[in-house]
């Protein structure tokens, strides 16, 4: 059996008229079908939908033969794993666009803070930039919005200088340029017979040199001088599916956010409370902005948190308020095991073989420390960044997701064999408040929002 | 699940050390850790685990070297700063030094410990490295020290055909500035030179036409000594005269150690690591291979944060220095005993340690149990009686007393 890792997401349209041109169409892929599996050749291969940032990961662990992604997630792949077994075979001809480096100002700290999905490439390009000394900040998205107060510069993928200079940035340089590329794991290409499908995928693309990142010779900013305290108290708010449910915390303060909730997204909304401030970005990078101080409040999830501090547990953050909505639980998600419990799973898996027990998780840090409480023995944690009901049994033996209703389990003939620990939204603090004339600002917004929080929930929208 | 691999395999790149290896290591250690406290050095060993900023902010490894480094986050690391696992003893000891030594006076450090970078091979991704560093105002003095410190420490090890082989960060510095070569063109034309493009000095020659040819002299010859140094000298220093200074300081280092029998060879580029040294570089080989190098940093100290003062230093190469040198003999190898009780009773099993202890006190080789290492010459019984039977090689014998068995022992046959 061949099997084929595609995206899903912006690429998934581009992707399936590709496969049609090539002859190895799969109309319910075309369709947008939410189902994650695909047979096609009458059987000879399978197709599996990934977010494309998984794609690379899953090529080179061996669990696909072949892939298709944008050029920048193999680099970002390449740059951390240079002895990685993902073979770069064709240029596919669509989805072109760069990583670009940008500022949003003439000066950087002396440490100079970097954001970007990709950090991978971003510590490359410190690196061979000399910089003397940088912080990579990896976030899981709106990078652009976090120049200048949150960092100095972006990596941020773009179609053009336009589209750079439409988030407000200053292109610095082109780094990378990127296309969607076919790509195979070594060991397959050395031992399995991929011919049925390669050959038609092939015909698809143009044996193009791969691009290589080019760091620009020098940044040609400025260092800045000592930041004056600020002023503003600084409130983050999360994009997303959460925004739902932090708005209406929001709105039953009484507190209202203009244009939060709006599409596309406004970064930067206006709420009516004087010296604040509201940068909206995404919940999952949240702890990190609170614990080094570049925001004072922020509303997350709970889940969110506690991967944050499985990781470090000494960073100085804390929840303040359980806000209580967007409740759900984490839990342990299986298929197939002839199991009622973990211990029953474990004995199970143990019993099979002595292989590693993988487990696919967007919370990587809390998928470890669950494995090591659980005193798993030999694991394997393997962080995906979505799609994610399709990867047990074949590409993971346990998914650690989040489930709200459990609809989308049943729906993909899952088994829960555990839910352990529960999260809903709640407004996280760094430890040490706010100091100066930002204190009493910052306890009077947080008695709004805790009065809020008294009230009682009503039902909001999401979830599966 | 994924592919199984056998439980017990150790990481890839990482290596286990044998007690035979372990012997010579120590051989080597021990053998340079002696020679630098005769010679007056102190030993300090630095954290395995050091800020990444230390190795960027020095900015003397190149961003290959960095691309090797082991960094990740610490658990306490969620302002983003990552820590590496050391991947060079030289800048942490700089570190070191300018976090809690420097008083203004000359420091004289050695260290014997482990540097972590990844390899793209299985080759081992950690290496020992014993090191010196001379932190302070010391000047060509302290390089001649260096040089025969490093020769001092390879003479316990009895290596064949030790030679010495010294170059000056510069002279090519120097010759390449003349040339007009800015700072990154001057590291590019550096390594070229390194690996043996010649061409490059075409390249340089063509910029300094007042030469008239003899810089092809500089990196195509490797001379020997004094003579060499002024051949140099009067070759290329009337139409470069910023060489005077580093040609000075060579001179000064070679003639010191002539007049101590040790007739160094002469090259122009010796080392890679063009921006890591600043003076006189040493490279110290036994049969071609190399066995120890290092050289002059002035920059370094400054460069991580401290106040700016020269220092010099050089490591061994263990890998290959283990690989060199004889199979150290094993303390006790010639007369060892293992004491065994002639019964699990436990006043016979103490009655062998209170033996062993008589004549580990006497100065003899004593095992009470016995290992795959142990290789016994004698095996002493103990019983009610007769109270000892030693078998040796040539025979059985009992003794009442363990006084009899010890100088049974120590007369010799």
């Amino acid at each position: 059996m061949i099997r084929l890792a595609l995206p899903t997401g912006d690429l998934r349209a581009s992707t399936a008229a590709m496969l049609d041109a090539a002859g190895a169409g799969i109309p319910d892929y075309a369709a947008g079908s939410r189902a994650l599996r695909f047979p096609m050749l009458e059987g000879a291969a399978i197709a599996r939908v990934f977010r494309e940032r998984d794609i690379p990961v899953q090529v080179a662990l061996g669990n696909y033969d072949l892939g298709i992604c944008s050029y920048t997630w193999i680099e970002e792949l390449a740059q951390r794993f240079p002895n990685h077994d993902v073979v770069r075979l064709r240029h596919l001809g669509y989805g072109a666009h760069s990583l670009w480096l940008a500022s949003a100002g003439d000066t950087v700290d002396p440490s100079i803070r970097i954001v970007s999905e990709y950090a991978n490439i971003a510590e490359t390009l410190a690196r061979r930039m000399r910089l003397r000394r940088y912080r990579v900040f990896p976030v899981a998205g709106a990078a652009e919005a976090y120049p200048p107060e949150d960092a100095d510069l972006a990596i941020i993928a773009a179609e053009s200088r336009d589209e750079v200079e439409a988030h407000g940035l200053r292109p610095i340089a082109n780094i990378l340029d990127s296309s969607t590329w076919l790509i195979a794991n070594r060991r397959s290409l050395a031992s399995k017979d991929l011919t049925p499908l390669l050959t038609q995928l092939l015909r698809a693309g143009t044996q193009n040199a791969a691009p290589a990142l080019t760091p620009p010779p020098s940044l040609d900013l400025r260092e800045a001088p000592p930041r004056a305290p600020r002023t503003m108290l600084r409130l983050a708010l999360p994009d997303g599916h959460q925004q739902v449910h932090a708005k209406a915390g929001f709105d039953i303060s009484g507190l209202r956010v203009r244009g939060y909730g709006d599409s596309p997204v406004v970064r930067r909304p206006a709420v009516d409370f004087d010296r604040v401030e509201i940068k909206v970005i995404r919940p999952q990078d949240m702890p990190q902005q609170v614990a080094i101080g570049q925001f004072d409040l922020a509303v997350t999830g709970r889940d969110v948190l506690f991967n944050h501090k499985v990781q470090f547990p000494s960073s100085p953050l804390e929840e303040i308020i359980d806000l209580g909505r967007s409740k759900y639980s984490l839990a342990v998600i299986v298929k197939d095991v002839p199991a009622d419990d973990l211990p029953g799973a474990l004995r199970y898996w143990r019993s099979r073989s002595d292989a590693p027990i993988r487990l696919a998780s967007e919370f990587a840090n809390i998928a470890d420390h669950f494995a090591r409480e659980r005193h798993f023995g030999r694991y394997s944690v393997i962080p995906i960044a979505g799609a994610s009901e399709g990867f047990v049994p074949d590409d993971a033996e346990i998914l650690i997701e989040g489930i709200e209703t459990g609809s989308s389990v049943r729906a993909n003939k899952l088994t829960v064999l555990e839910r352990f620990f529960e999260s809903t939204n709640c407004v996280i603090a760094n430890t040490q408040r706010p100091a100066g004339d930002l204190r009493p600002i910052f306890d009077a917004l947080v008695e709004r929002l805790r009065a809020g929080a008294a009230e009682p929930v009503a039902a909001t929208p999401g979830g599966a | 699940m994924a592919d199984a691999t056998t439980s017990t395999e150790h990481s890839r790149g990482m290596k286990d050390l044998l007690p035979d290896e372990m012997d010579r290591l120590r051989a080597v250690e021990d053998a340079f850790a002696t020679t630098c406290r005769e010679w007056g050095y102190r030993e300090i060993r630095t954290p395995v685990i050091e800020p990444l900023h230390l190795f960027t902010a020095a900015g003397t490894l190149s961003p290959q070297t960095l691309d090797r480094v082991y960094s990740f986050l610490d658990w306490d690391g969620w302002s983003g700063e990552r820590v590496v696992l050391r991947p060079d003893s030289t800048i942490p000891a700089a570190r070191l030094y300018a976090e809690r030594l420097d008083g203004g006076r000359i420091a004289k450090l050695f260290y014997s410990q482990n540097i972590f970078r990844f390899t793209d091979d299985a080759s081992s991704r950690e290496e020992w490295q014993c090191g010196v560093e001379l932190i302070g105002e010391t000047g060509a003095r302290g390089d001649v020290d260096l040089v025969l410190l490093a020769l001092e420490t390879l003479r316990p090890l009895a290596l064949p055909d030790v030679t010495v082989r010294l170059s000056h960060a510069g002279i090519v510095r120097a010759v390449l500035a003349a040339a007009g070569l800015a700072p990154d063109e001057q590291s590019s034309a550096y390594d070229r030179l390194l690996d043996g493009d010649m061409t490059v000095v075409d390249e340089i020659e063509s910029r300094l036409p007042q030469l008239n040819g003899p810089l092809r002299m500089l990196f195509e010859i490797e001379g020997g000594g004094s003579g060499y140094v002024a051949n140099i000298r009067d070759t290329l220093a009337s139409a470069i005269p910023s060489l005077a200074p580093a040609l000075d300081d060579l001179a000064f280092v070679v003639a010191a150690l002539e007049a101590r029998d040790v007739t160094p060879s002469i090259a122009a580029v010796l080392a890679r690591s063009f921006e890591y040294y600043s003076g006189l570089v040493m490279r110290i080989e036994t049969r071609g291979q190399r066995v120890a190098a290092g050289g002059r940093y002035d920059d370094l100290v400054g460069l991580v944060g401290g106040r700016s003062v020269p220092a010099s230093g050089f490591a061994l190469y263990m890998t290959p220095l283990l690989d060199l040198i004889a199979p150290p003999r094993r303390v006790g190898e010639e007369s060892r005993v293992i004491v065994q009780p002639a019964s699990d009773d436990p006043s016979l099993v103490a009655a062998g340690y209170a033996a062993a202890d008589a004549m580990r006190a006497a100065g003899l080789h004593v095992e009470a149990v016995e290992g795959m290492h142990s290789l016994p010459t004698h095996r002493l019984s103990c019983a009610e009686s007769p109270r000892f039977t030693l078998t040796s090689p040539d025979g059985a014998r009992d003794f009442d007393t363990i006084e009899a068995v010890i100088a049974a022992l120590e007369s010799p046959r």
